[in-house]
Order: C-alpha cells, then sequence, then structure tokens
C-alpha cells in the first residue's frame, strides 16, 4: 500500500502538462488501432472455396477376367458382378474383401451364389474365358433372393461398369 | 529495491505517462473507434445464403461414362431420386397425406381461380387479372369472366371442328385464355411468335398442321394464308375496342370461302349470360393434350418446332415454384409482369408458376424485341418481372451513365460491398433511401419490384450479361435477378442463377448456376473440347421431365466451373 500511496503523491505533484497536440504518442496509438480495425472490416473476403469432390469413377466394361483383379487383395478396391452389374462393394470390405465370408466372390460373377445363397468356389463360373452364366436353370425362389439381393446392393452400392462375356466388349 | 521492482516501477511510470498524454483528440479518435465498432456489430446481417450453399451449388454423380462428365443434378433433386415431375396436385376429398397427381395446365387455372388453399391470413385470396395499355388504361378481368372466355372459346373451336389451334397474338389475356380454352377442350395448342414476316407465319402454319387460327386483325396475313394454306378452316379475330363495331365476320368476296370468320367478341358476348360459368368437371377428363412452341433462333434461320407434352410444361412449372426459396416464394401480393414474349417456354412457364402462386398477372402487348423496361412497365408497379437481356442491358447502360457523381459512385460502391462481399441484399436504409433517386423508372412506384427473371437463349444470339452488369443491375433495381439458360427442347429453363447468389466474377458472360430440381446437366465430349476427371466440359446435354424427348444437346460447349454451375465454355 505504501508503494500506491508514493505513486498517487508522485504523480499529483507533477505540474499538470498542458498537452493538446494531435500528434502525442498516445493519439498516434489510438489512430493507429481505429485504422487497423477499419481495414480488417473492409479488406475485401476472400471467396470461400470447398475441397474439391473426389472425380467420378468413369464407368468401364469388364470381361470376367479383367473384373479378376479387383478382389481387394493389396488395397485394390473390391468389384462384384451380379447379372451383368459390376457393383464396387469396398465399402462392406468386411464382407466381400480378403478373409472376409464373402471372399470368394470379389472380382467375380456372384450371380449363382447369391441366388442359391452358397459362397462356394462351384457356384463360381469356372471359364473365365467362356459365355456369362446365363441362370437358366434357377428356380423362381433362387430367382427370387437374386433380386432381393441385387435391390440391396443397388441402394446401397454404386454401379461402377458392366459385365460381358470375353470378346463381347465393342458390343452395345 | 530489487530489479523486478525496478522494472514495475518503470513500466507503472510508462503507462501513466502515457495515458497522462490524454487530450481532446484522444477522447474524439476514441468516440469514433467505438462508434465504428457499434455501427459494425449493430447493422451485421448473416448472409441471405450459407456461403458453403454457393461454393458447390450442384451434386455430380458418382459415376461417369466414357466420354461423358458426371450427372450434375440441383442439391434439392438427390441422385437416385426421380426428378420433380409436377405439382403434386391434391383434389378435393382426396387423403390429405396421399401423393399428389402431376397435374397440367387446367390444374394451373383452376388454382388460379380457388385462390390460396394453405391455411393463412391469406388463405382464398386469388391474384388479379390486368391489361395493360399504356399509363392510363388499365383493365382488370375478372377470373369468372376469363373462365366463361375459356369455356365458350374452346366450345366454339371445339363445335367448328377445330383440332389444332395456333395462336398468333401478341402478349395479352386472350393468349393465355385461348391456351387453357385448348387445355380444358382436348385441343392441341400451337404458339406461334408474334410479329413474323407473312411467309414466316404460313410456314408455321404448315408446319405444325393447323385447322384453326387466333389471332389480331392487322398482324395477320389472312388473303396471303387463305390463298396458301387451304387446311385452314376457322379463324378467329381477337378484335379491340375501337374497332369492334365492324363486321369482321364478313369474308372479302373471293377469299377465304372454305374458312369459317368469327370474333372473339362475338363469341363471348352472343354466347348466353349463363354458359359457361363453370369450368369442365375434373373427373373423367381426357389426357391433356401437347403443346407446339416454335422456337426462333437467329434472324433469317428456320424456326424450331417444339412439341411439349403437358408433363414437360408442368415439370417446367414447378421446377420453377420450387426455385424460389420457400419465404420469397410468389404470392397474391406479388404482380408479374412478362416482359418478353410468351411465345418462349421460359417466359410462358414463369407466367404459369405466377398463376398458379396466385400472383397478380399484368399482360402487355410487347413483341419479342420490345427492350425498354421503363416503357413496359407504364401504369403499374410490378414485384417481379421477366426481362430479355437486352431491355435489362440497355437500363443497365442508362442508369449507369447517370451516375455520374461522386456521392451517387460511393453510394453504388457501398450497396455493391454489401451485396457481392456480405451475401446482403440491401434494404431499406438512410443509405439505399438517397440511392433511390438514381434507380431506373420501372413500374410507377420504385422500389416494389423484388425479382427479376432473365435468360440467355441458346443459339439466338442473346447479348451476354455479365456477373458484374448482373451486379449493378441488382443494386440500380433492388431487385433480385435469376439468370437462367434457355433451349428449345426445353420447357423453362435448364438451369438457373441462385436466388441468392450475388457474387461477381471476372467474366464477360456470367455462369448459369445449378440444374433446376426438374432438370440433370451432362457434358459429352467434342472433337475438341474433352472431359477428364475432375474436369467437366464438352457439349451440354440436359435430361428430365420438362425436357421434350427427355434428352436434349443443346449444340454448345459448357463447362462445370468450380463451384459447380455451367457456363459456356
Amino acid at each position: 500500500m505504501d508503494y500506491v500511496e508514493k505513486r498517487v503523491a508522485q504523480e499529483a505533484s507533477k505540474p499538470a502538462a498542458a498537452n493538446d497536440s494531435l500528434f502525442t504518442p498516445l493519439n498516434v496509438l489510438l489512430i493507429g488501432a481505429l485504422l487497423y480495425t477499419v481495414y480488417t472490416f473492409i479488406k475485401p473476403k476472400a471467396p470461400i472455396a470447398l475441397p474439391k469432390e473426389e472425380p467420378a469413377v468413369v464407368f468401364k466394361t469388364f470381361t470376367p477376367r479383367t473384373l479378376l483383379p479387383f478382389s481387394g487383395e493389396n488395397g485394390a478396391p473390391v468389384y462384384l458382378a451380379v447379372r451383368g452389374r459390376v457393383f464396387d462393394v469396398s465399402r462392406g470390405r468386411n464382407f466381400y474383401g480378403p478373409g472376409g465370408p464373402y471372399a470368394n466372390f470379389a472380382g467375380r460373377d456372384a450371380s449363382r451364389g447369391l441366388a442359391k445363397g452358397s459362397f462356394d468356389e462351384e457356384m463360381l463360373t469356372k471359364d473365365l474365358d467362356g459365355p456369362l452364366d446365363t441362370l437358366t436353370d434357377l428356380t423362381r425362389d433362387e430367382l427370387e433372393a437374386l433380386q432381393g439381393w441385387e435391390d440391396r446392393f443397388s441402394e446401397k452400392y454404386l454401379v461402377v461398369g458392366k459385365l460381358v462375356a470375353v470378346g463381347d466388349e465393342n458390343k452395345a | 529495491m530489487t530489479f523486478f521492482d525496478q522494472l514495475m516501477l518503470h513500466f507503472d511510470e510508462g503507462v501513466t505517462g502515457l495515458f497522462a498524454q490524454w487530450n481532446v483528440y484522444s477522447s474524439l479518435i476514441f468516440t469514433l473507434f467505438a462508434g465504428f465498432l457499434t455501427y459494425q456489430i449493430v447493422t451485421r446481417k448473416d448472409p441471405d445464403a450459407h456461403p458453403f450453399l454457393l461454393a458447390r451449388q450442384a451434386q455430380p454423380s458418382a459415376v461417369r461414362q466414357q466420354g461423358e462428365s458426371p450427372v450434375y443434378r440441383s442439391q434439392a433433386a438427390p441422385h437416385g431420386m426421380p426428378l420433380n415431375p409436377g405439382l403434386n396436385v391434391k383434389d378435393p376429398g382426396v387423403s390429405k397425406w396421399a401423393k399428389g397427381r402431376d397435374g397440367d395446365l387446367r390444374d394451373i387455372w383452376r388454382q388460379a381461380v380457388a385462390g390460396v388453399q394453405e391455411d393463412g391470413p391469406s388463405k382464398g385470396a386469388t391474384g388479379r387479372i390486368l391489361t395493360v395499355l399504356g399509363s392510363e388504361n388499365v383493365t382488370e378481368h375478372r377470373l369468372g369472366e376469363l373462365t366463361r372466355q375459356i369455356n365458350l372459346i374452346g366450345q366454339h373451336i371445339e363445335d367448328q371442328g377445330g383440332n389444332r389451334v395456333a395462336i398468333y397474338l401478341p402478349n395479352s389475356v386472350e393468349l393465355i385464355v385461348t391456351l387453357f380454352a385448348c387445355a380444358f377442350h382436348n385441343l392441341t395448342a400451337i404458339v406461334l411468335p408474334f410479329d413474323q414476316p407473312d411467309d414466316a407465319v404460313i410456314s408455321m402454319l404448315r408446319r405444325s398442321a393447323a385447322d384453326t387460327v387466333v389471332t389480331a386483325p392487322g398482324s395477320f396475313p389472312f388473303d396471303h394464308v387463305v390463298k396458301s394454306y387451304p387446311s385452314l378452316r376457322q379463324l378467329i379475330w381477337v378484335v379491340d375496342d375501337g374497332s369492334a363495331h365492324l363486321d369482321w365476320n364478313e369474308v372479302p368476296q373471293g377469299t377465304g370461302g372454305s374458312v369459317n370468320v368469327s370474333t372473339w367478341q362475338d363469341i363471348v358476348n352472343d354466347g348466353p349470360a349463363e354458359a359457361g360459368r363453370e369450368l369442365p368437371p375434373l373427373e373423367s377428363q381426357k389426357e391433356a393434350r401437347d403443346v407446339t412452341i416454335f422456337w426462333q433462333s437467329k434472324p433469317g434461320t428456320a424456326e424450331e418446332m417444339v412439341r411439349f407434352t403437358a408433363a414437360n410444361l408442368i415439370s417446367a412449372v414447378a421446377a420453377q415454384i420450387f426455385a424460389i426459396p420457400t419465404s420469397q416464394r410468389m404470392g397474391p401480393s406479388d404482380l408479374f409482369l412478362p416482359a418478353d414474349s410468351l411465345a418462349n417456354t421460359h417466359t410462358l412457364v414463369l407466367t404459369l408458376a405466377a398463376l398458379y402462386s396466385n400472383a397478380s398477372v399484368a399482360f402487355n402487348s410487347v413483341g419479342a424485341g420490345a427492350n425498354d423496361l421503363a416503357m413496359c412497365t407504364r401504369g403499374i408497379a410490378p414485384t417481379i418481372l421477366v426481362a430479355t437481356p437486352a431491355a435489362l442491358l440497355k437500363t443497365h447502360q442508362e442508369t449507369g451513365s447517370a451516375l455520374t457523381s461522386a456521392i451517387a459512385r460511393n453510394l453504388h460502391s457501398l450497396l455493391t460491398r454489401s451485396l457481392t462481399q456480405e451475401g446482403v441484399m440491401p434494404t431499406a436504409s438512410a443509405i439505399s433511401n438517397y440511392y433511390d433517386r438514381y434507380r431506373p423508372a420501372i413500374g410507377t412506384r420504385p422500389g416494389k419490384l423484388r425479382l427479376i427473371f432473365t435468360a440467355e437463349r441458346v443459339g439466338a444470339g442473346t447479348p451476354p450479361l455479365s456477373s458484374s452488369v448482373l451486379s449493378d443491375l441488382r443494386v440500380f433495381t433492388g431487385a433480385r435477378i435469376v439468370c437462367a439458360l434457355t433451349s428449345a427442347k426445353v420447357a423453362g429453363a435448364a438451369a438457373q442463377t441462385g436466388f441468392y447468389d450475388y457474387r461477381v466474377f471476372n467474366d464477360s458472360r456470367s455462369h448459369f448456376g445449378a440444374p433446376l430440381t426438374s432438370t440433370e446437366v451432362m457434358l459429352r465430349d467434342t472433337p475438341t473440347v474433352k472431359n477428364a476427371d475432375g474436369q467437366s466440359r464438352g457439349e451440354i446435354i440436359v435430361r428430365g421431365p420438362c425436357v421434350a424427348g427427355n434428352e436434349a444437346a443443346l449444340g454448345v460447349e459448357g463447362q462445370i466451373r468450380e463451384d459447380n454451375t455451367l457456363a459456356y465454355l
């Protein structure tokens, strides 16, 4: 408290300086603050730019052989085909990717397996260069099950291409 | 004293010394400072649209075809969902929650007559239909009388065996009435652009196989048509009051022997007073017929004939209504003026949207070449205007060249700043009130105008409107401006700028915003312009329920910009 009293007395004893110039250091500081604030409000704002979205995937025509690499191995996307439509099921990697319960379907035509509800190796078309599975021998129930899967896939996953037999790539 | 105490003492002395300098100027500066901050905080407004909404206006599809760009859609029409097909009309007696019908032209007139259906202060309010014949002569048409005309004219044409009705009229209430008469009486309407050379009129009649013409005397080459187009069966003159006493039914000797000539006024006045008061019933009404429109491109080239189904038109009307934010929708308090030819589907669709929204509509017999907004709006104070780019450019030039004083120009840049930097449409304030004296004379009460629609017509050589010109016009008129891209085969617009998009770019022609909820846009490779990942450019292709034939290539090269808006390349 001593200090405060001492300082007050000290200041009071000073002669009142007649000081009415515009450019005192204090006024310069105040003007500076004012100009800076005005500038920050007035300066043109840069337009907002959102990050660019992922480029769209190009729709491709696959044959059983060119579809094969998309099995999810080594970080590749996981594709599977249902009745000629190729779905990107990478988001369901836990199911369709390597080690998943449906891993057999990855990179293959899964129509028959899905229709029959079987994940076995023999559901897949063996001959990669032969014609596509025509599915003509399926029963009505099996076709219905397949339709159910297809509807679910169409809701959840993107169709990124179509599957055709080797040799049919350029047919419409 | 320790070193620290010494330091603090110095500091204390320094601060005291600094504030000891406080004087009258310091107070002044401080007051200014506080005043500025207060002003900024008090007048601060949120932008009309969130900046993120403007930064990405359309959604691309996740998959694209080789040689094509992704498909772009409005943010309000997600991929995988059907595009907006219609008006969702709820018939009386049908459950409130049931899905409504898409509707057709008949539902637009029914809605116009019935008035606002939503609960609220304006429930039951109907719009007014006006004809403007100069600053002193504004006539109002009662809706009931127009309904009667729709019924009598439609019945008359039907009784005389008409089937395909060509409408060759300037913008007028009779044009709209004939259109509705065709819709209600199972006739095909053909809307011809007005004020064309004789040969063009005959060629359009021939190509559209019209058997009936509704037109005004003086502009229609009757003798010529009768000689060279024998399929014409029926002609209805729309006679103005000044010459109604003449006997228009008398066909000159030797001409038009097989053509049945009558006048609009006779059909309406000779009908029993009680006839045609009620619209034909909704139940068991026939499928709506097509409407044929002629698209005019550059002078000297043949008009392109396009058949729009009722579904095309209604989808376009629904999309235009939807494109305006809910709080700004057209309503009974609005006065809508089409200052562009109604033979353009863009103008026609907007006018139908205004009728469906129960806005008042004024008709002024402008042709396509009308480019003086002050002239068009004499005698009325429209709140919504459809104007040609040429008319807007003229207004911009006239108003801009009058802004010579330093005060005016500073005010202008202040208001422009509010628009482009803050994204806020300037509302009435001391500044904008002072600025009123510089505004263009649009309408009898300046400041009423709130929205202007304008459209680039693909391949028709419309003068370009840059985004800075559009911004200037927003400041000049105090109205928002929506700039659309229109084309022959697309009813309404293919894409249009956002209602709240006031941004200015360094361009010579403004972008066209995002697709509407009834269209999707895609760009296809051309021999010179190719798409690539992250770069969409090529010929503009538009698809959707409002496109005749569902898909149309516009024949111009376009690109999708950084903010996912469509622009010419």
